[in-house]
């Protein structure tokens, strides 16, 4: 190639702006699916997204109606469902996850997606509702097939610490080809709830440092360094949604009834001038990894719509000024 | 499948005594790798010498790729363990082997330990298969107290760790005794004693208020007694101790396999290792969470601890175990007792699946 093709071709650029639209069109951001206030800015595979809050704040619960979303097939026996179709993955540093909340998030969804043709027995809420070999219409076998088949797309790992954690990131790729070759789809959301669990204890191992030779010692830093490192490593071959909650303290102005104990021993990350809302302690190395930030909390203690207690959302990164107010129930998230 | 504790990753000098004396009796099943891991740590190595090479060394015996050769290459990358090899960037350490002779059988040892790191976390599961350990193995069970019950659903789940948080004299002690007493006999009870609160009286008193035990009392008491185990536990360090020697199939002496773990309190033996510029104290506060919550799901017990309230800011009552502490039970409930009556109230902080918020007042006999 001569010198005036290579300038020709970086003139030309890497591709139309024709091109660039199909290809962003083709891939459709991810927010379509996923619910408030996850919806506000356009994601896609590759971000890391980061949903901070004090404990409780739905969280969780939030991680759980994205992967109902991902897990639910678009379109099944003629029902449209709306979902990805695809995988999710969800690491439990918390240990606290619990499936049936996922399970009737999800038969809510299925059920609301059948609109009229739901059956009465499915109303009841009950988790047995699929045991119950009485009224076995057609119907309800069809959808527990849909159910069962959307069930062995969540895939779930709990961590009790961050070395079981880096095993297993380090051992994933070769899982998520597994999983691809099982199940013919994607992994499209890697879920990790919550990413400061192990933090106390890997500052307080950090004074094992043992120096000498060229030997790496495990520390806050050395391990959040190399957690970051497997995760960008497997998001180059396995493009994904990282969506990951931390538990935050809210400064004292915002504390409630219980005002929080440790205000001494928690690390101010400064984040530019900006003052934060609540206190980071994440090393910085996970704050640049994050591309997306978003805030929630509970709001008042009394405030109560149906009985739901109302949440707050703030987006930080990008930061926009609209709060959006939603509540969480089976049926999914709901702004108000 | 049981494997080497959390906090063995720690290096306070107390916790190397702690585990030395668990050593000859912890559960685990772990390969032999991983306790010799530990164990090094504590040995600040100040040259290089063979018991330095021992955790590699110690995967030879199993998988012979790992020779001589392969330890001497990771040992020159400052890689001595498997611990190490998790830290380490593995692409780097392959590109690192291209250039040796050996470059093949290099590669192979890193596969290899890699399938070893493989075996070193959870399984993964999917979502049916964790509805089904749920639905099969983790049952509710009675507190004893039909109002709490009904609040709860049922009672107390196996799975979960439950939290009971209240000022003194809130029933916080009575209510895991009535629990006690109620799930002892189906089942085997394991009572982690922090202030000498446990009394077989009180549970005598709950077996014979209970209405439906009025026959044979005296065979039910003495069956219901002997299935409670009752350990006094003073120090953090002992509790850590005693949670490693639960053995895996855990049995009582009446053969029945316990579903019940309480630890009254466990703020008394938490705050007094917080506070102060160090994170020990949390770190251990951390992994005491972690293993019970381990425990709790391996087994399917149901884990009860109480957090005692001290007063805070302006008069105010606050947990002794607050901000950190607060994301790590499952379930956290809040006790508090009218003045000078028996009648206690019992309000749902947070649950995984229920509305908090919702209360119920209940008497304790």
């Amino acid at each position: 190639m001569g010198e005036e093709e290579v300038v020709e071709g970086w003139l030309e650029g890497a591709e139309s702006a024709k091109s660039m639209l199909s290809r962003i069109m083709r891939e459709q951001p991810l927010s379509l699916v996923l619910p408030p206030p996850l919806d506000r800015v356009p994601l896609r595979l590759g971000n890391v997204v980061e949903i901070v809050g004090p404990s409780p704040s739905s969280k969780t619960h939030l991680l759980i109606q994205a992967a109902v979303s991902c897990i639910l097939p678009k379109e099944w026996n003629g029902v449209n469902y709306g979902g990805l179709g695809n995988l999710v993955m969800f690491f439990d540093l918390d240990c606290r996850f619990e499936i049936l909340r996922l399970s009737q998030a999800l038969k809510h969804r299925i059920m609301e997606a059948n609109g009229t043709r739901a059956n009465p027995n499915w109303e009841q809420g009950d988790a047995d509702a699929f045991n119950c070999n009485q009224k076995k219409g057609p119907h309800i076998e069809c959808d527990r097939e849909l159910f069962s088949s959307c069930m062995r797309r969540f895939l779930y790992v709990r961590c009790y610490d961050s070395l079981e954690f880096l095993s297993t990131l380090k051992t994933l790729h070769y899982q998520l080809q597994k999983e691809r070759e099982t199940h013919g789809v994607d992994v499209h959301f890697l879920m990790i709830d919550s990413i400061g669990a192990f933090y106390w204890i890997d500052r307080a191992s950090t004074s094992v440092a043992i120096k000498g030779n060229n030997r790496k010692c495990h520390s806050l830093q050395t391990v959040s360094e190399s957690i970051i490192k497997e995760i960008r490593k497997l998001l180059l071959v396995h493009p994904m949604l990282v969506l990951a909650t931390k538990a935050a303290n809210l400064g004292e102005r915002n504390s409630q009834k219980w005002s929080s104990e440790n205000s001494s021993d928690m690390r101010t990350v400064g984040n530019g001038p900006k003052k934060l809302p609540y206190r980071e302690y994440m090393p910085s190395i996970w704050q640049s990894f994050v591309t997306h930030r978003v805030l929630v909390r509970a709001s008042d203690e009394d405030s109560k719509h149906h009985n739901s207690p109302i949440y707050l959302s703030q987006w930080l990164l990008p930061s926009l000024s609209v709060s959006d107010m939603f509540i969480i129930t089976d049926a999914g998230v709901s702004t108000l | 499948m049981f494997r080497a504790p959390t906090f063995q990753k720690l290096s306070s000098p107390f916790l190397f005594t702690a585990r030395a004396r668990n050593e000859g009796l912890s559960v685990h099943h772990s390969p032999p790798i991983a306790t010799n891991l530990v164990h090094r740590r504590f040995r600040a190595p100040k040259s290089r010498n063979p018991r330095e090479m021992a955790p590699l060394k110690s995967l030879e015996r199993e998988y012979p790729i790992v020779d001589f050769n392969f330890q001497q290459f990771c040992a020159s990358n400052g890689i001595f363990s498997v611990e190490d090899f998790l830290i380490q960037d593995l692409y780097v350490l392959a590109a690192l082997a291209e250039q040796h002779s050996t470059s093949e059988r290099l590669k192979e040892g890193i596969t290899q330990v890699l399938s070893v790191i493989d075996t070193q976390h959870q399984p993964w599961l999917n979502g049916l298969e964790l509805l089904e350990d749920a639905q099969q193995n983790k049952h509710i069970l009675s507190s004893g107290c039909e109002r709490i019950d009904m609040l709860l659903e049922g009672g107390f789940c196996e799975g979960y760790l439950t939290e009971l948080v209240g000022p003194s004299s809130s029933c916080k002690t009575q209510v895991c005794l009535q629990a006690a007493s109620a799930v002892a006999k189906i089942g085997g009870v394991v009572f982690l004693d922090t202030g000498n609160s446990f009394s077989s009286k009180r549970i005598a008193q709950f077996l014979i208020s209970d209405p439906d035990g009025k026959e044979g009392n005296q065979n039910i008491l003495q069956k219901v007694l002997k299935s409670i185990e009752c350990h006094s536990v003073f120090d953090i360090f002992t509790l850590l101790d005693v949670l490693h020697q639960l053995k895996p199939n855990l049995t009582s002496q009446t053969g029945g396999r316990v579903q019940l773990l309480i630890v009254d309190s466990i703020s008394s033996l938490i705050t007094p290792i917080l506070g102060g510029s160090g994170s020990h104290g949390r770190a251990l506060m951390i992994s005491a969470g972690s293993l019970l919550k381990k425990l709790a799901h391996e087994h399917n017990l149901a884990v009860l601890v109480t957090n005692h309230m001290v007063s805070g800011e302006g008069g105010t009552h606050k947990p002794a175990l607050g901000e950190s502490w607060k994301s790590i039970p499952h379930v956290r409930l809040q006790l508090s007792r009218e003045h000078g009556s028996n009648i206690c109230n019992m309000c749902i902080l947070r649950h995984p699946y229920m509305a908090s918020g919702k209360a119920v007042t209940f008497m304790i006999p």
